[in-house]
């Protein structure tokens, strides 16, 4: 065969090959790697060691630009300083369809203050700064306007580590899982209640990070109760293959993040955060200092709850 | 010297040493010794796809270091399971660390076409490549004069091999096609920024002599570029690190070569036969995770109904019997003399009149179509959306006749506007809600429509009243609404002995009228479309609803469908204006914007003067009161016919889509022209509905409450 005919040729080419350790650090200086990354998920790292701990991980959201640029700077130092440990950095988006009253007004008092998409790795910077992990949530449209690319790279170097796509599903997000791939990016999508099997595996498949899962069919919002149907839904999740779930949607009182803390990765609470900033219209900001006030304490007492969930 | 120049040095001197280790006359044998090579041009043109190249690389001058390919072999076969069509093995070991002992790996592993990549520099190197089964040989033409390039192609095709011949611009195309390569590869990198530009593809590869196989060759990293390339005529793709870093290599691959078929399934069927999820690079899915069960719900039952003659039978007798199909095609003479006037052509002009269906307008048809699929799925509630009121009415209608409990959304600008229409929904015993948030309009209905579907998807069915919205939406209330266009056709011809159309105009909002009488004539290239969209205040005052005129509206996602949209320059959705309710919305049904990017359909405005006058045309000319979104299409009619006229027509047949009747624009109307006074217009407003979105629907603690309204 003329594999063995040509040995002395590959007995060269092996010989020169060794040069490759040489070459491979040659290369690091001389060129920019634009290959996959493999940097670890920061998320997954901090939910495994709080997993170690036998904690659940308390996620906080809040919008940026709202209620202005610096404020929402202010609101997020708060948070993580209040004990939230990762922070989804909500983008205004003028048709949330995912989204309830509370987090429409403050959407649209962002954008009515001239909240610019371009400003959100400044916040992002905020709360790595402060000690947490920063995540984006944002409807697809703003990213892809902004340019998935783009948004990627510039996401990455303000040490941004995932983002959270409500209305983008596994399916149609080629263009995000190679663009994250790239940048070693988290990419979190959400699965619901009435997700068949097929749908969570499919979600868990392409998700990194954790999987968000829906407390209940709905858009955000505080609720009174909360169903047993998270629990469920957590269990078939990792079932399909997640390695992390956390849930949001509906979680609004420390009571409930103990209850969903006892079970889930994570907990996520956004309406009852950013309702502290709003006045008793529902629709307009409150004096800054007193919501800033508010905000501590909702979110200290949330963390209370969540952290001690399974104590 | 450039990297090329020490590259191409490199290998010469690489290529010596081993020359002296295996002499020419040895590998020379050695080759004659090979098995046959595979005739890979067989491999690199199919007409249902796009190969796929894949490549084992671990580095690259421009890329860098990429990553340890310790079993390349294995690799090859995570490529070849993959669905790749041939492999490429790099063999140049400074620069990009590969190895004849890498290609020998892959060659006893894989069973498909292996391309040797290296610096070519003599034959030598085309002789020792069949030694070791290559298939295929690169030639990079900038690194070799004319009478090498020859040589080394004449020997490689000799020997049995394919050769891409690969160039970077118009002129290595020229010497590439001159020495008579039929396999060019086209590296169309921008050496500034190392991106890669498919436009600059496309120029360069709209030079190339037919039967050359076209092979994209740089940055195709993933689906994205490969769908890019394959519309821009790439007959095949090569793809390094975008497979070979991959965390999966066999998924990755498989990725790509599922673009290509998408693209290649797309490019050879009927225009008038598409099925979503996609059109071109428009519709798809862009919804939360929670509705995917209730679309693929919807599809499969609508799939199964399509399917069987009794769904058909019993929609056709609803058609007929409930709705008073077949609609009228009415000649309008003297409507066609106005327009003669205006413009000077001689055309005959004929109105297919949806607004003489039952509920006055082309909303039942697909309203009844739906609410035939609620019963299937057994759903018990409906919501919906509606701008014009048109629609809310047509679903209204349908759950009375049906028994399904019905819930509009509207949005309160479009409530106050068609106060009538509100009064004919809760007569037909719909509820109907007032929607408050956002800018108050039909895009706005929608988002409340959408948080109450997320909701209570277990019951409710979302009756979505264009071909706009998630998959199958658009392709399903096409399918619904095409009954505008066959019937057109054949009254046409039986009626009135005329073959066919020269052109066809319609309103474009969301598009379902267009689309509807547009679908019968999409395959008949003599049938000239035209498509008018809403100009509000014209393009320049931004009061509009233009999508497709040049600076208007940009590719994006909106309301679960990826199309043509109306956005600032954050992606915030852009505020739109129009005198018509029905075509005042952001965004456009995604096969539109395909029809309108491959051409088909010509794209323009009526301005809120234009269509006021046509209306008023109408109406004087032949009695028929139409609505102001049809008044759109009428307006345009008279741009038609210029353009006609510009084309040299001289006695055009014209059908006009009157997609629904204008009692309910009677005090828009009767204000526009003075009939009625500001008191007696105001009257005529509604007082306000009595249930708000924001106290009443499905956010924020009436989730509940939306729950059991559903029961």
């Amino acid at each position: 065969m003329i594999m063995t005919a040509i040995r002395t040729d590959n007995v060269q080419s092996n010989a020169l090959t060794g040069s490759q350790v040489g070459s491979q650090a040659d290369f690091q200086a001389d060129f920019q790697p634009l290959g996959i990354s493999h940097r670890p998920s920061p998320t997954e790292t901090l939910l495994a060691n709080l997993k170690a701990k036998d904690t659940p991980a308390f996620i906080g959201y809040l919008p940026y630009g709202f209620p202005d640029a610096q404020g929402s700077l202010d609101a997020l130092r708060c948070i993580v300083e209040n004990g939230v440990d990762i922070v989804e950095i909500g983008l205004p988006y003028s048709d949330p369809v995912m989204d309830g009253l509370v987090i429409q007004a403050a959407s649209q008092i962002a954008i009515g203050q001239g909240e610019r998409l371009e400003g959100v790795f400044e916040a992002v910077r905020t709360v790595a700064q402060a000690g947490a992990i920063p995540l984006i949530m944002s409807y697809w449209n703003l990213i892809f306007h902004y340019g998935v690319e783009r948004f990627a790279t510039e996401f990455e170097a303000a040490g941004g580590a995932g983002l959270i796509t409500p209305d983008l599903i596994p399916d149609e997000a080629g263009e995000w899982i190679e663009a994250s791939q790239r940048h070693g990016l988290d990419r979190i999508f959400l699965v619901s209640p009435d997700s068949s099997d097929e749908r969570l595996a499919a979600v868990a498949r392409h998700a990194r990070g954790f999987v968000y899962a829906a407390s209940r069919m709905g858009v955000t919002g505080e609720r009174a109760t909360l169903s047993a149907s998270p629990q469920e839904l957590v269990r078939r999740t990792r079932q399909a293959g997640a390695s992390n779930v956390c849930v949001g949607i509906g979680v609004s009182t420390p009571e409930q993040g103990a209850q969903v803390g006892s079970y889930a990765d994570g907990v996520i609470v956004g309406s009852a955060l950013v309702h502290t900033l709003l006045d008793d219209t529902g629709t307009k900001v409150r004096d800054l200092h007193e919501g800033l006030d508010a905000l501590a304490a909702t979110t200290a007492a949330l963390s209370k709850g969540i952290h001690e969930a399974r104590r | 010297m450039s990297v090329l120049d020490e590259l191409v040095a490199g290998a010469l001197e690489d290529q010596q040493a081993r020359e002296r280790v295996v002499p020419l006359e040895a590998i020379k044998r050695i080759a004659a010794d090979a098995p046959a090579p595979i005739d890979a041009r067989r491999w690199l043109k199919r007409e249902d796809g796009v190969p796929v190249i894949a490549e084992i690389k671990r580095a690259s001058p421009s890329k860098g270091y990429l990553g340890d390919i310790p079993d390349p072999a294995a690799l090859a076969q995570q490529y070849e399971s993959g669905g790749a069509s041939a492999i490429s093995v790099l063999t140049e070991k400074r620069r990009f660390l590969g190895s004849l002992d890498d290609f020998d790996q892959v060659r006893a592993a894989v069973h498909i076409p292996l391309l040797r990549k290296d610096f070519m520099v003599n034959e030598y190197m085309v002789w020792e490549s069949r030694a070791h089964g290559a298939d295929i040989v690169l030639l990079i033409v900038a690194a070799l004069d004319d009478d090498t390039l020859s040589r080394l192609l004449k020997l490689s095709e000799s020997l049995g091999m394919t050769v891409l011949v690969e160039a970077h611009n118009r002129e290595e195309i020229a010497r590439a096609v001159a020495i008579g390569a039929t396999v060019i590869g086209i590296n169309a990198r921008n050496l500034k920024n190392l991106h890669v530009d498919v436009s600059t593809y496309g120029e360069l590869a709209a030079d190339l002599p037919s039967n050359v196989i076209r092979v994209a060759e740089s940055g195709v990293f993933g689906s994205v570029e490969v769908d890019g390339y394959a519309r821009a005529g790439a007959d095949a793709v090569l793809v390094g690190e975008g497979v070979a870093t991959a965390d999966d290599h066999e998924e990755a691959v498989h990725a790509l070569a599922a673009a290509g078929t998408r693209v290649k399934a797309s490019e050879q069927r009927p225009l008038s036969t598409h099925e979503g999820p996609y059109f071109g690079q428009f519709g798809g899915r862009y919804v939360p995770e929670a509705l995917v069960g209730a679309l693929d719900e919807l599809e499969s039952v609508y799939t199964a109904a399509k399917a069987d003659p009794e769904f058909h039978k019993e929609f056709a007798r609803l058609n007929r019997q409930y709705v008073g199909r077949p609609s009228s095609l009415t000649e309008a003479p003297r409507f066609a003399g106005r327009i003669k006037d205006k413009t000077g052509l001689n055309a005959r002009v004929f109105l297919k009149r949806e607004d003489l269906n039952h509920t006055g307008a082309h909303k039942i048809n697909n309203a009844l179509g739906q609410a035939l699929l609620v019963k299937r799925m057994g759903k018990t509630r409906v919501i919906a959306e509606t701008g014009a009121g048109q629609h809310g009415v047509a679903t209204a209608t349908v759950c009375a006749l049906f028994g399904l409990k019905c819930r509009i959304y509207m949005g309160q600008i479009d409530a106050r506007r068609q106060a009538l229409n509100v009064a004919r929904m809760r007569l037909l015993g719909a509820e109907v809600v007032e929607v408050t948030q956002g800018t108050r309009i039909l895009k706005d209905a929608i988002n409340e429509a959408l948080r109450d579907w997320v909701t209570n998807v277990e019951n409710t069915h979302y009756l979505l009243g264009t071909v706009a919205g998630p998959h199958p939406f658009p392709s399903m209330v096409r399918d619904f609404q095409k009954i505008i266009g066959e019937e057109a056709k054949r009254q046409l011809n039986e009626e009135y002995g005329i073959d066919h159309p020269d052109a066809v105009c319609a309103c474009v909002g969301g598009g379902s009228n267009a689309i509807g009488v547009m679908n019968a004539f999409l395959d008949d290239d003599r049938v000239n479309l035209y498509g008018y969209e809403a100009g509000g205040n014209g393009p320049e005052s931004g009061e509009h609803a233009i999508r497709f005129a040049p600076g208007t509206g940009e590719v994006g996602m909106f309301q679960g469908t990826r199309s043509y949209l109306l956005e600032d320059k954050e992606g915030q959705t852009l505020d739109t204006y129009s005198i018509s309710a029905g075509l005042d919305y952001a965004s456009v049904g995604p096969e539109h914007s395909w029809l309108k990017d491959i051409g088909r359909v010509n794209y323009s405005w009526a301005t809120d003067d234009e269509a006021m006058s046509a209306f008023k045309d109408l109406c004087e000319t032949e009695g028929i009161i139409p609505a102001i979104e049809s008044s759109h299409a009428l307006a345009g009619a008279y741009k038609a016919a210029a353009d006609l006229k510009a084309k040299g027509y001289s006695n055009p047949v014209m059908l006009i889509n009157i997609s629904g009747r204008g009692d309910k624009d009677v005090a828009t109307a009767g204000k526009w022209f003075g009939y009625l006074t500001d008191e007696q217009s105001k009257a005529l407003e509604a007082n306000g509905a009595h249930g708000t979105s924001s106290d009443n629907t499905a956010t924020d603690g009436a989730a509940e409450q939306n729950s059991t309204d559903g029961e």
